[in-house]
């Protein structure tokens, strides 16, 4: 074979079969972005998510930002790989390679030039209209399995949010918030959102 | 005044003072629906709800009802006057009259011809797009303290489901159940919904 037709043979992962691991994922040449939770791979949409997800997410990773200028503490959004070792960190062991929408990582160590490795200490998911299953159960077990703190999953549409704190290894959800509630961080120290701004002039 | 006059002397309730009871919201003639929680007067959105709304509370209410035919326990659905009594049940005494989408009562002494007078054991409640702080503030909190077993709450965009169960007069949420969960109710002993039926076909 030419090296221009190597160059062209794409690694398209096949999400039905086999276990694939961060080091097959490094190889992968795709348009579209795609996880892999537990070996299993998973597409996302191929269309950037819808403009409320967007501005959703820019107003809490705002204010995330702001608020921990002068902290340790860093907040990244989406596009951003956070890898979930369970036994090795070597990226053939990695089996978990997730894009959450928003995350704040505490422990700068866990910081890399590819991204995070390690669970971020908050994570906060926006969720799409239709099926959201990924996330409320591949992610969500991913996530209580390695130890993320806090968990928050937001309805753009219906202005809820919901938090799921880790106790003792499980997660343990709060009442559903709306508009009018300020969400309090336990593991971000002293954040609290204001659903009233998050929900407010989303038109 | 001429009785003409009086007849067409429509008593609006005015939402923003006063403190309004089930006896008031009998002499109202108004268009549109509205709820009264501690006194306090909500209106409903004039517009029925959204197409994705009913056919949801529709495929609910058709599993809840074949499941409970030929059962103590009857399933209603809005609107259908839930009064809530907290000391007396007079007409003048009672602060609190809901429509939930979806009520399971299974106390048919609690039935008379203006609907439900108490607590139904299971309260089910779909969210409309923007702020259902009525539902998960004002209801929730009405519901916890009349002592409805359980409330469960759907968000039809994201395709989610939150179940509150009451225990110790208070509320437990559970996680957020999806398509391909198979949820199970407590107080209607027996009886199971298939999340992918319901969130399936609704296009």
């Amino acid at each position: 074979m030419k090296s221009e037709e190597t160059e062209n043979i794409v690694n398209e992962p096949f999400t039905e079969y086999g276990k694939y691991s961060y080091a097959d994922y490094l190889t992968w040449q795709m348009d579209e972005m795609v996880e892999i939770i537990k070996g299993k791979v998973f597409k996302s949409a191929a269309a950037a998510p819808r403009r409320i997800h967007q501005k959703v997410s820019l107003k809490i990773s705002n204010k995330l930002f702001n608020f921990l200028e002068k902290r340790p503490c860093e907040v990244y959004a989406a596009p951003f790989d956070v890898r979930l070792p369970v036994k090795s960190k070597k990226n053939e062991d990695i089996f978990t390679v997730v894009q959450p929408d928003i995350c704040v990582v505490c422990d700068k160590s866990k910081l890399d030039d590819l991204g995070c490795l390690g669970p971020p200490d908050l994570i906060i998911e926006i969720l799409s209209p239709g099926n959201n299953r990924k996330e409320l159960k591949h992610k969500y077990e991913v996530y209580e399995e390695s130890g993320v703190q806090e968990y928050w999953v937001i309805h753009p549409n219906e202005q809820t949010v919901l938090v799921f704190t880790l106790k003792n290894g499980s997660f343990i959800a709060s009442k559903l918030f709306t508009p009018g509630d300020i969400v309090n961080s336990e593991c971000i120290e002293g954040f609290g959102l204001d659903l009233n701004y998050l929900f407010n002039d989303l038109d | 005044m001429k009785p003409e006059e009086i007849e067409n002397k429509v008593s609006e309730p005015f939402t923003g003072y006063g403190r309004y009871s089930y006896a008031d919201y009998l002499t109202w003639q108004m268009d549109e629906m509205v709820e009264i929680i501690k006194g306090k007067v909500f209106k409903s959105a004039a517009a029925a709800p959204r197409r994705i709304h009913q056919e949801i509370a529709l495929k609910i209410a058709r599993k809840l009802g074949d499941y409970l035919d030929k059962k103590t326990c009857k399933i209603f659905h809005a609107p259908f006057d839930v009064r809530l009594p907290v000391k007396s049940k007079k007409n003048e005494d009672i602060f609190t009259v809901v429509q939930p989408d979806i009520c399971v009562v299974c106390d048919r002494n609690k039935l008379d011809e203006a609907g439900c007078i108490g607590a139904p054991d299971l309260i089910i409640e779909i969210l409309s797009p923007g702020n259902n702080r009525k539902e998960l503030k004002q209801k929730y909190e009405v519901y916890e303290e009349s002592g409805v077993q359980e409330y469960w709450v759907i968000h039809p965009s994201e395709q989610t489901l939150l179940i509150y169960t009451l225990s110790m007069g208070k509320y437990f949420p559970s996680k957020l159940f999806t398509s391909g969960d198979i949820v199970s109710s407590e107080c209607i002993d027996g009886f199971i919904l298939d999340l992918e039926y319901v969130f399936s076909d609704l296009d």
